[in-house]
Order: structure tokens, then sequence, then C-alpha cells
């Protein structure tokens, strides 16, 4: 049951991961590109931690550290980049 | 667990390919940001499937410098275009 449930989180955020990341080929603006990136990617790769974690439960102090880390960096470096991005546009 | 690592490497091509073919700094970010957060979940995969917690390690401070760094040089590369 534990298995299958950490597969099917695992397959989830792969699922995300495509969905987010296919947009970036696209002709979108940059602010689109990003939003649907780093959705996908924050929330697709907190799928595939938490999937590796049913996975192996022992080592979990490693695995917590690197889904607070995905989830406050992700958001920040979006924020940075919306705003350096955003703010270049502004000068021209 | 083989083929969840060969349709992550699928998903990793993709920013990998936008880096490349792209000419705009913020686009080239963007997919840069994309490569750093998906190669250090790829290397955690890596670390359960094997087992191997050094590996493992090197997976979480990829994650925290590596966006960190990103950042940085975000705000480098606005100064030196308001410049």
């Amino acid at each position: 049951m534990i298995n299958f449930l950490s597969y099917a989180l695992i397959s989830l955020g792969i699922v995300f991961w495509f969905w987010g990341t296919w947009p970036l080929i696209g002709d979108r603006s940059v602010l689109f590109k990003l939003h649907t990136l780093s959705v996908a990617d924050t929330l697709g790769s907190m799928s595939i931690m938490v999937g590796l974690l049913l996975k192996i439960p022992s080592e979990w102090p490693l695995l917590i550290l690197a889904l607070i880390s995905l989830a406050i960096w992700n958001t920040v470096l979006g924020y940075v980049l919306a705003y350096c991005s955003s703010s270049e546009a502004n000068h021209e | 667990m083989n083929w969840i690592l060969i349709t992550m490497i699928f998903a990793l091509l993709i920013p990998i390919y936008e880096a490349w073919q792209d000419e705009d700094i913020w686009q080239k970010m963007l997919a840069f940001a994309s490569i750093a957060t998906k190669t250090s979940v790829l290397i955690l995969v890596i670390s359960v499937l094997r087992d191997d917690w050094m590996i493992g390690v090197v997976g979480v401070i990829i994650l925290s410098v590596g966006n960190a760094s990103l950042m940085l040089l975000a705000q480098i590369l606005k100064r030196m275009k308001n410049v």
C-alpha cells in the first residue's frame, strides 16, 4: 500500500514537471512561463520528495530539509526573477 | 524504478533545450533555475535508488546553494542592465 502510494506520488510529480516545463518552449511572456514553471517545479518536486520519504522513512531529516529548501527557495527565486525581469521591461 | 529516472531525464531535456535555443537572458535564467531544481531532485532520487546518502547530501546542498546563487546572478544581471 505504502509502496503504491509512493509510486503514485512520484508519478504525479513527474506529470507536474512535464505540464509546467512544456510551455517553456513556446513564445509566451517570461512571467507566464515563470508562473507555470515555479508551480510545476515546486509542487512536482515536493510530491516526488514525499514519495521518496514514504519509500525510505529512515532518512527523514535529509528529505525534510530538501522539502523545506524547495518550498522556500523556489518561491523566493520566483519572486526575485519576476522582479528583475519586469523592472527591466519598465525601463524600456 | 528505472523508468522514473528515464522520464525525469526527458523532463530535464526540455529546459536544457530552451536554455540552448533562446537568446533572451531572462528566459535563459528561467531555464537554468528549472535545470538546477530538476537535477537536484534527480540526484536525490538516485541516492534513494542506490541507498547512498553521501549522494543525497550533495543533492540537498545543490538544492539550497544552487538556487541562492541563481538569485544573486539575477540581481547582478539587473544591475548590469541598469548601468
